[in-house]
């Protein structure tokens, strides 16, 4: 009984928001104003012949204000022969448009949108504007922090173009998708806090799925992930995602993804 | 005439309070980890005037302590919390003051800004005292639309400015 009673001291007395730092999707909620991040987002996935595949995305991001954050983000990867290559690029933006802050909890909401260059073939029926496709998405975010635990739920539509110069997108593929994802992290450690330089440790899962609009063909991807934040400012994420069900076409669903990340405070004045 | 003179001048004595801001206790809300409180952290120390900032990581409260003689205004802190992400639950002022009268609706200047007192206990203040905004966006949103039925009262409650305030002794 005692010891109920104070696990649940606990859980009021602290809570987190690092929890909402998700490793496949973005809160609602923005980066400081002013600061700079840098990340870097490595995925390792499996080719059905057993090969594995490597991606790489780095990416800069600048909290302009509070209520609008850009990131600019390049795609290199090892898919075409010749080793690592660079195939693309992207521009995000996000706008929070509702904040709603209480005592160690808050409701947000956002709007989003990327575009994104890429020069790869087109070798699958799911669309990616995050390294695979040319095209844009454009979503919107609603996420709810409560003490320790962080849910965040998202739907957008992506809509692809040709891949130019090489590879036109097949007409007889949808070139349209609406994503929906549902993410939910916890803090598990420190249980009390002492001071910033304090590992923090979050543990995350997140469902990630999309629907064709032409065909009405889906997927729906589990990812869960562990997150370490060192230092309250360098952050390093382990993830796994793994396909539940898929009715289209996907090269290399299933694999890992480490991310990297530093927030720079009070960079710009 | 004389008499006149005499009350004009201690109205206006009584007006521009010999008074400092030494130190704010701000408790911002919407957060709860360590990245986050450090984001605020940051936006805080980074304002001219702010000497040093303590931190209760677990209460996300910042203690902070303002350098000798410099012009503190509440909305610039709010401004910084606000850049970080996240708002302001709760500002105390430390303010130390010499013999001021403290009445609902009176008022008094500091570096410019006009404190109005509301909800405190008519009474003279001395020393080191501590005053808690009460303006939107310095309270939780429970406690401003509670607050916001005493505009009857207090008429400039509901259109307060960055030069003025509505205080209440803690």
């Amino acid at each position: 009984m005692k010891k109920l009673f104070f696990l649940i001291v606990v859980f009021v007395s602290i809570g987190a928001s690092a929890q909402e730092l998700f490793v496949f999707t973005e809160p609602a909620s923005n980066m400081p104003a002013k600061s700079l991040g840098i990340r870097d987002m490595n995925a390792f996935m499996f080719e059905a012949d057993g090969t594995l595949n490597y991606h790489n995305m780095p990416e800069l991001m600048w909290g302009i204000n509070k209520k609008w954050m850009v990131h600019v983000q390049g795609f290199i990867s090892n898919r075409q022969e010749g080793g690592l290559e660079v195939e693309g690029g992207s521009l995000y933006a996000k706008y929070r448009f509702l904040s709603k802050d209480a005592i160690q909890s808050h409701f947000r909401m956002a709007v989003y949108g990327r575009y994104s260059i890429n020069k790869a073939d087109i070798h699958q029926q799911e669309i990616e504007t995050m390294g695979h496709n040319t095209g844009y998405e454009t979503g919107l975010i609603v996420t709810q922090l409560l003490h320790k635990v962080a849910i965040s739920g998202s739907l957008s539509y992506e809509r692809a173009f040709d891949n130019k110069p090489g590879y036109k997108f097949p007409a007889t593929e949808s070139n349209s998708a609406v994503n929906y994802t549902l993410s939910v992290g916890k803090l598990m450690l420190p249980k009390v806090y002492k001071d910033y330089k304090q590992t923090n440790v979050n543990l995350m899962l997140e469902l990630l799925g999309q629907r064709l609009n032409d065909n009405g063909r889906s997927y729906l991807d589990i990812a869960p992930s562990v997150q370490f934040i060192f230092n309250s400012q360098a952050r390093v994420d382990i993830a796994y995602r793994h396909q539940l069900y898929s009715t289209m076409k996907r090269t290399a669903p299933n694999g890992f993804v480490l991310k990297f990340e530093y927030t720079f405070f009070n960079v710009f004045k | 005439m004389i008499k006149i003179l005499i009350s004009s001048i201690m109205l206006f004595a009584s007006f521009i309070a010999n008074a400092q801001i030494t130190k704010a206790e701000l408790t911002a809300t919407g957060l709860t980890c360590s990245m986050c409180s450090k984001a605020t952290y940051k936006q805080l120390t980074s304002l001219p005037e702010v000497e040093k900032v303590e931190t209760d990581l677990n209460k996300t409260t910042f203690i902070l302590h303002f350098k000798n003689g410099s012009v503190v205004n509440p909305g610039d802190l709010k401004k910084k919390v606000e850049a970080a992400g996240f708002s302001v639950g709760e500002l105390v002022l430390f303010l130390n003051i010499n013999n001021q009268k403290a009445e609902n609706n009176s008022s008094f200047m500091q570096d410019n800004i006009t404190y109005t007192f509301m909800d405190t206990k008519p009474g003279v203040l001395k020393g080191e005292v501590k005053v808690k905004v009460l303006d939107k966006g310095f309270v939780v949103e429970k406690e401003y639309k509670k607050l916001l039925k005493m505009t009857k009262q207090y008429p400039g409650y509901a259109k307060a400015n960055n030069n003025s305030y509505h205080i209440k002794t803690l």
